[in-house]
Parts: structure tokens; sequence; C-alpha cells
């Protein structure tokens, strides 16, 4: 370990860090808002520290982990992420009996796995993130042991999650049986020499796609995502559906361009078979849903089958288009899981779309928000995911991957309806039933960063697509 | 040599279906420190020693160990009706099925693939050690983590409440 490993090392290390600390500081003194002060600050300062760091980059520690502009900009999403999760997630757990200062332990080790999974470039690295970041959500899920929903989704996603890592793992030993290595360079390199790939290459890269596949919420390894998401605290499902995606997302996008695997012609049909497998089954089964919660489960279900297509792409402005339809649909995900959690109280989960009956003339705040939220999903103009899916149709017309186009315009067309209808049920009116929590500052603050973030996003999104071409060159 | 695999690999898979099929948690338990010790065998015949004296002294001898008494501290060895209900072959064909098409998979891709043993030398614990304080140590302060967050959890999940009053006196 030189000095400059460590000095990339540094924004890592202080997420590292913080948990330790935050242990400290509750043995001496368990108070929730001084745990919650300085989890932020700690998160803010691991995100400014990546300013700090860029000047060394790109840089390489023993083919563990590579730090380059791109697994940089994906630590930024993630902590830019878990921050506004950090903030909604002050009301909701303000309530709660018992110990609840470990909650930001739990979260900042979360943020540890995902991050690893952005600067990974070896399989120990992967495996060891997606463990970490698998192991913290069983217990964000649980999080509150007392009720059922959580700890039946906890049980669920512990028992499907230890079976994908272990196709994750079984894949990544296959691969070494057939290669000898387990860098993603050394993977590389070892296939572009072999020529025909060998059936246990196949297999291999067949199950490490399960376990990618089940942490995405891919089509035919989706059966978790809704279960979970209702079950678990509102902003822990707005966590799983951001960071644990995201970082899964950065080492997929990164092994998958490293190994070329959109000149095989086979994972060219599987994962196109995935996508649209996955938009279909998605916005189909979310058009029935009376749960708010499960019905952004299955959405983003329908999503990540958009975000792979454009992979496919094989090329620059695919990943680019990718990583900017992804950010966006971050913003917008946080912030519909921000207002079922700012709405929910301690006993009753505002969940059902019943509860947000006539929100808007008893809080028009929150109800605009929520609106922004659920037309930037649909892909409405002005708002971040117009400009995201026209930029993907866009990549994707242009190199002629028409069939996925076309599967994602009627796609598109299906999750208007209940996204729509959610609108709809906002601005009818009806008659007073449920009392509705007051609104904090945290609270306010959140849901204004998100709402500007979309609103920006949508508007005036140049600078951040100029910022992706230069940062983003695989 | 062969003989022995053979042995070794015939005891690991009848003890671990075993230990996923008995219904009666202790009985499961055992079979399945069984099939870790016959693992133990199969990697020590491949000249893994270490792995193997890993095998044996953590798995089989420290988590196995501690399950089982926990198991017959708590007395949750008993057989009870739901897991009975599992049982039926409707749960569990289909998810066999597609196993079975996997394992035929497998099997046809290991006959038609030409392996070369991947490393024919011994491989010793002082290797492994310095492995993982050079070139692995990142990897290993990660684990530690893991298992920080893990310690976290199950302190979280499992603690109890302070109780107010003695439970004699706590209405039912």
């Amino acid at each position: 370990m030189t000095e400059t490993d460590f000095l990339s090392l540094t924004p890592l290390l202080i997420i590292t860090i913080a948990p330790v600390v935050i242990m400290l500081i509750i043995s001496i003194y368990r108070k929730y808002e001084i745990i919650f002060g300085f989890s932020l600050v700690s998160l803010l300062t691991a995100f400014v520290s990546l300013f700090i760091v860029q000047p060394l980059l790109p840089h390489r520690i023993d083919h563990l982990m590579v730090f380059d502009l791109y697994s940089l900009f994906f630590l930024g999403i993630i902590f830019f992420s878990a921050f506004l999760i950090m903030l909604l997630s002050h009301d909701y757990f303000k309530h709660l009996e018992g110990f609840r200062e470990e909650y930001f332990i739990i979260l900042f080790t979360a943020t540890l796995g995902a991050s690893l999974l952005a600067v990974a470039n070896h399989f120990i690295i992967f495996f060891l993130g997606f463990e970490l970041l698998s192991i913290s959500l069983y217990i964000l899920i649980a999080f509150q042991k007392k009720k059922d929903y959580p700890l039946e989704a906890g049980i669920k996603y512990l028992i499907l999650a230890s079976v994908s890592s272990a196709f994750l793992l079984f894949g990544m030993a296959l691969i070494y049986t057939a290669l000898g290595t387990m860098g993603f360079q050394g993977i590389a390199d070892a296939i572009s020499k072999m020529g025909v790939a060998s059936p246990i290459l196949v297999i291999g890269f067949g199950m490490m796609m399960v376990g990618i596949g089940f942490k995405l919420a891919l089509a035919p390894f989706h059966m978790w995502t809704s279960d979970v998401y209702q079950g678990a605290p509102a902003p822990v499902s707005g966590y799983i559906a951001t960071v644990s995606k995201g970082g899964v997302m950065a080492v997929f996008i990164r092994f998958f361009f490293d190994i070329k695997g959109f000149s095989n012609q086979d994972f060219f049909i599987v994962i196109s078979a995935i996508a649209i497998f996955s938009m279909f089954v998605g916005n189909l089964l979310a058009i029935r849903q009376q749960n708010l919660k499960r019905l952004l489960g299955y959405s983003s279900i329908a999503n990540m089958g958009y975000l792979i297509i454009i992979l496919l792409i094989g090329n620059n402005d695919g990943a680019r288009a990718a990583i900017f339809y992804m950010l966006s649909y971050f913003v917008t995900v946080i912030g519909a899981f921000g207002v079922i959690s700012l709405l929910s109280t301690k006993n009753r989960e505002a969940e059902k779309i019943e509860d947000f009956k006539g929100l808007f003339w008893k809080r028009p705040w929150i109800a605009i928000v929520l609106t922004l939220s659920l037309l930037s999903l649909a892909g409405i103009p002005l708002t971040a995911g117009f400009i995201a899916k026209f930029y993907v149709i866009f990549e994707g017309v242009k190199s002629g991957l028409m069939l996925l186009v076309f599967s994602m315009i009627i796609n598109s067309v299906i999750g208007l309806y209940y996204y729509i209808r959610v609108i709809a049920v906002m601005f009818s009116t009806g008659e007073e039933t449920t009392k509705l929590p007051s609104l904090s500052i945290i609270g306010n603050v959140a849901l204004t960063m998100i709402s500007i973030s979309i609103l920006i996003l949508g508007v005036y999104p140049g600078w951040l697509i100029d910022m992706i071409m230069k940062l983003v060159a695989l | 040599m062969n003989i022995f695999f053979y042995i070794a690999a015939t005891v690991a898979i009848t003890t671990t279906i075993l230990a996923i099929s008995r219904r009666n948690a202790i009985h499961a338990l055992l079979n399945l420190i069984l099939s870790l010790l016959s693992i133990s065998v199969v990697l020590y015949l491949l000249d893994a020693q270490f792995i193997a004296a890993l095998e044996v002294i953590i798995y089989a001898g420290a988590i196995m160990v501690l399950f089982i008494f926990v198991t017959m501290i708590l007395n949750i060895g008993l057989e009870n009706k739901q897991e009975k209900k599992w049982y039926n072959p409707r749960m569990w064909f289909v998810a066999a099925f597609f196993a079975g098409i996997l394992f035929l998979d497998l099997i046809l891709a290991v006959k038609n693939a030409q392996i070369q043993p991947v490393a024919a030398q011994v491989i010793h614990s002082k290797q492994v050690g310095i492995s993982m304080f050079t070139t692995y140590l990142l990897a290993v302060e990660i684990a530690a983590v893991l298992l920080m967050a893990g310690i976290i959890g199950a302190f979280h999940l499992g603690s109890q409440e302070k109780k107010v009053m003695h439970r004699f006196l706590e209405k039912k």
C-alpha cells in the first residue's frame, strides 16, 4: 500500500470509519439527533473528498480496485442518493421505539458495499461488496422487528439473496476454472485469446447473470421485489431501489464492457430477452396494484428493463445514456418513496393508494412533489424522466435496436396509465379520513432538493450530459 | 487415491440430502457436520491442506457445534406442521425440474471441456497467509467490516426490550 493508494481510498475510508465512530458515540451517549447529524456530515465529507481525489486518477490498487472518473462518478451518485435517503429517514425513524441509532451504522455499511461494487476490478472485491450490501440490507429491511411485514420481507430477502449470492459465487468459480484468473482485465484478455467460448465459461457467465439479475430485479428473478418493497420501511425501499441497484449496475456495466459481452451473440439474445420480459412483467403487474409501494416495486422492474437495453448498443454512447437514465430514475424514485415515508406515522404506513385521496387539497406541497415524481416516472416533458427516456430511445434508434425500442414505447404507454391513476386519486376530493403528520424542516429540505433536481434534469440537462460525456469513457 | 475420493464424495452428497430433508433439526445438523467433514477430505485429496483444515476447524468445529448447542438449549428440535406441509412434491417438483436441467447442463459442460489442472502444486498455509496480508489485504479488511455489520444486525434484531415489570406480573 503506497501513499497514493491511501489517498485515492479516502472516500471509502471515510465511509468505513464513520460507522465505527458512530458505535463509539452510541456507547458514550445515545442520542438520535447527534448520530443523525454526524452521519450527514460524514456522508457530505465523503462526497467532497471525491473532488479532492480526482487529480490522482486513474489509479489502480493491486488489480483489486480501480479508481477512474467512471467509478468516481458512480461513487458520487451513490453518496448523493444515500444522503437524500438519510434526510428522509430522520422523521420516519424518529418515533421508533427501542434502539434506532443502529440504523445509521447499517446504512453506512450498506453504502460501503455499494461503493465497493463501483470500484471493483476483481471478483473478490465484487463478491465482498455484494455480500456486504446484502447483509446490511437484511438488517435494514427487518429493522422494525416488532411488525409482521418487515420481518416477513427480511426473511424473504435473506433466503433469496443468499441463493442469488450462491449462484454468483458458483459462476465466478466456474469462470475461474475455465480461465484461471479473477481480475476483470485478466478475464477480458483470456477471453479475447480464446476465440470460441468453452461451455463451462458460458454456464459461469449465466450463473453470474442470475446473481446480478436478482439484485437488479430483472424479470425472471423479480419475485422478491414487490413483497420486499412493501414490507421494508419506506426509506429502505427507496434505498434498495437506488443505492443497491446503482452499485450493482456500476459493476455490471464495467464487467460487461471489459469482457465485450455485447459482441457475443448468445449474451446479446439473453440480455434482450431479459430486458423485454422485465418491461412487460413489471408494467402488466403494476396495472391493478392498489399499494403504492408495490406499484413502485413493479415499476422498478420495468425501469431496469429499459436500462439494460441500452447497454446492448455496446459503445460509450449507450453507457452514457444508461447512466443518465439511472441518475434521473434514482432522483425520481427517492422522491416517491420520500413522500411515502414522510406521510407515514408511527403505527401506519401510508402505502395504500386510497391514503393519498385528496392529498392535493390537504397538503399541496407534498402532493406536488409526488406528482412531479410520478410524471417523471411516466416520462412527461419538463421532468427528468422525459429527457432520460428520450436519450435512451435516441441512442437505441441510432444503433438500430428497433425491436427493443418499440417494446419500450409500448411499455411507456402502459406505464402512463397507472402513474396517472395515482395522480388522479390525489387530486380527487374526498372526505377527511386520516390525520396527516406534520412535516419537519429536514423533510422539507429533502423534498425541495429532490423536486429541484427533477426539474433541473428535465429542463436544463445539458451540463449533466456534458459531464457524463467527459467522465464516462470505458 | 481415487477410491477415497469416491467414498468421501458419496458421503458428502448423501449427508447433504439428509441434512435438507430431515425434519428434526438436530439430525439435520449432525448430517451437515458429516457432510462438511467429508468435503474437507475431498479438499485434502486435492492437496489443499490449508483449506481442508479450515473447513474442519471453522465450519465443522466452531460454527456447527455452536448451532447444535443453541438448538439444544432452545429446544427447537421438534418437528412442526408447517414444515411437513412443505415436503409434498407439489412444492418442490418444479424447482427440482429446473435444477435438474442445470445439473445436466453442468455435466455436459464438464464432459466437453478440456480443463487443465489449474494448480498442480501444494499450497501451504504460509503462502495463503502472505497473500492475505499483501495482495488481498484490502479484501480482508472489507471482510472485517462485513462481520461488523453482521454483529450489529444480530444485536439489533436479537436485543430484548428492558422490562419494567417482572415477567410473572405481566398480563398474558
